[in-house]
């Protein structure tokens, strides 16, 4: 039996002024050590023994990484706190269902200490800012020190708590390209209580044209092993006038389309049935949004 | 951050209840295990252990986080207030802990003292919130009692008083 009061795991810890610094620390011990930003992730992962670890590297306060600003998108520091994002993301409706996601992960005190860049590195299929990010098609920077590399959000996730970053990269910066204003985007989840993990998520992001979809994007969380995008779907909703038996429809097509599991959080039946019945809640939101800009 | 090589500890230096404090911790020391156990102050409780339940709930500079999911030495420098800090130095109870008793908002008492700070941190920030934005602040903070509408209540109670008197508010 785990003891949650306490970590047993003990630790050299580092707390590095700036990247340079947080590079040579990673040189130094290699895989032997880790990076903690927030720790909503990291503490309950040692306390539970799910990995340990012989170096703790805080990057928390590590200034180069705390930064959201507007420039051709956005552009957000790794270690940038949740809670900052959401406050400089609310009441810009062109993101939207970013905004919904990050001000949905689980509680006030989880939005204070977990950070955007950690959200994403732990790879959680349920991780809430994911299937937002996936729609905005956004990317991420993954640097050693020497060079960097920015990649596609879709292809950083390659499993369950597994990225393509490699150990010696660290995640510098996430990017949501510009957003064009007759687009409409939103997010919503499944939970039994209001700070509960994910039993399913759904973004979308529709551009609309009077009574007809132009494109959308479709995401969902913690109905494969990674945050995934329902491509065939978007295929659907191309240049399609949306009415109510459309929507059915496409709701039908993603109960059949996803293969979810059962887990401790929900079954496999459930997750089917509820997808299409969620994705249609979540479209309309989008729909709605776009149609008033 | 200093650290005393004898014994392996680092120094920190913590604000807790505004009292100025040092401290020789070990790097995996959680900040719950330091307040409730190296400073005694055990009105921070130890509940789910894994950022789950809100009853370590403390603010840190001003803001809610978990203690229980804090590694002491990364908040070394820090403001600290706990439920104890609620209080006034000379003992009286602070507007919202007077809601709480005013209204039965406790049963078993086990959560009272994180949704104490949880209260606190959203009439600082929105002194008069609507029941939806009461309850969207103190969602991550559980009473296995159920006793939500009790504590709902005190918190608008404590609220439309500060409308009045503006002592809900620091």
């Amino acid at each position: 039996m785990v003891n949650t009061k306490i970590l047993t795991n003990e630790f050299e810890y580092h707390k590095p002024n700036n990247l340079a610094e947080i590079f040579k620390l990673i040189t130094e011990y290699g895989t032997s050590a880790k990076l903690i930003a927030g720790g909503t992730d990291i503490i309950p992962g040692l306390k539970y023994e799910r990995f340990s670890t012989k170096h703790l590297i805080n990057i928390a306060d590590v200034q180069e990484l705390k930064y959201i600003k507007e420039d051709q998108g956005l552009r957000i520091g790794a270690a940038t706190k949740l809670n900052e994002i959401k406050k400089f993301c609310a009441g810009k409706i062109q993101y939207n269902g970013f905004y919904d996601a990050v001000s949905s992960i689980a509680k006030i005190q989880i939005l204070n200490m977990g950070t955007l860049g950690g959200n994403l590195c732990t790879a959680s299929p349920a991780a809430d800012s994911a299937p937002a990010l996936l729609t905005f098609e956004a990317k991420v920077a993954l640097s050693n020190g020497k060079t960097q590399r920015v990649i596609e959000l879709i292809d950083f996730f390659t499993g369950v708590q597994q990225t393509v970053k490699e150990s010696d990269e660290v995640m510098t910066e996430i990017i949501i390209p510009p957003v064009s204003n007759q687009v409409g985007s939103a997010f919503r989840r499944m939970v039994r209580v209001a700070a509960d993990i994910s039993k399913l998520s759904c973004a979308v992001l529709v551009n609309r044209q009077g009574d007809s979809c132009q494109s959308a994007r479709v995401a969902m969380g913690a109905i494969a092993a990674t945050p995934v995008r329902l491509i065939s779907i978007e295929g659907m909703l191309e240049n399609q006038k949306i009415d109510e038996s459309v929507l059915n429809e496409i709701g039908n097509a993603i109960s059949e389309a996803i293969q979810p599991i059962t887990d401790i959080r929900s079954t496999e039946m459930y997750r089917k049935q509820v997808a299409g019945v969620l994705f249609k809640d979540v479209f309309q939101i989008a729909w709605q949004q776009a149609g008033v800009q | 951050m200093e650290k005393n090589t004898q014994n392996n500890k680092h120094i920190i230096q913590l604000i807790v209840n505004r009292e100025p404090t040092t401290l020789l911790v070990d790097a995996n020391d959680l900040l719950i295990n330091v307040i409730r156990d190296q400073l005694g102050l055990t009105g921070t409780k130890y509940g789910c252990g894994t950022g789950q339940c809100g009853a370590c709930t403390l603010l840190v500079d001003g803001q809610p986080i978990l203690g229980c999911l804090t590694l002491a030495i990364s908040v070394n420098g820090s403001e600290i207030i706990t439920a104890e800090g609620v209080t006034s130095p000379d003992g009286s109870l602070d507007p919202i802990q007077d809601a709480f008793i005013d209204n039965a908002a406790i049963q078993c008492g086990f959560c009272t003292p994180g949704m104490i700070l949880i209260s606190k941190n959203l009439l600082e920030n929105n002194p008069s919130p609507s029941e939806d934005e009461i309850r969207e602040h103190i969602k991550g903070n559980l009473c296995r009692c159920t006793g939500y509408n009790g504590i709902v209540k005190a918190i608008k109670s404590c609220a439309e008083q500060n409308q009045g008197d503006k002592s809900c508010t620091p």
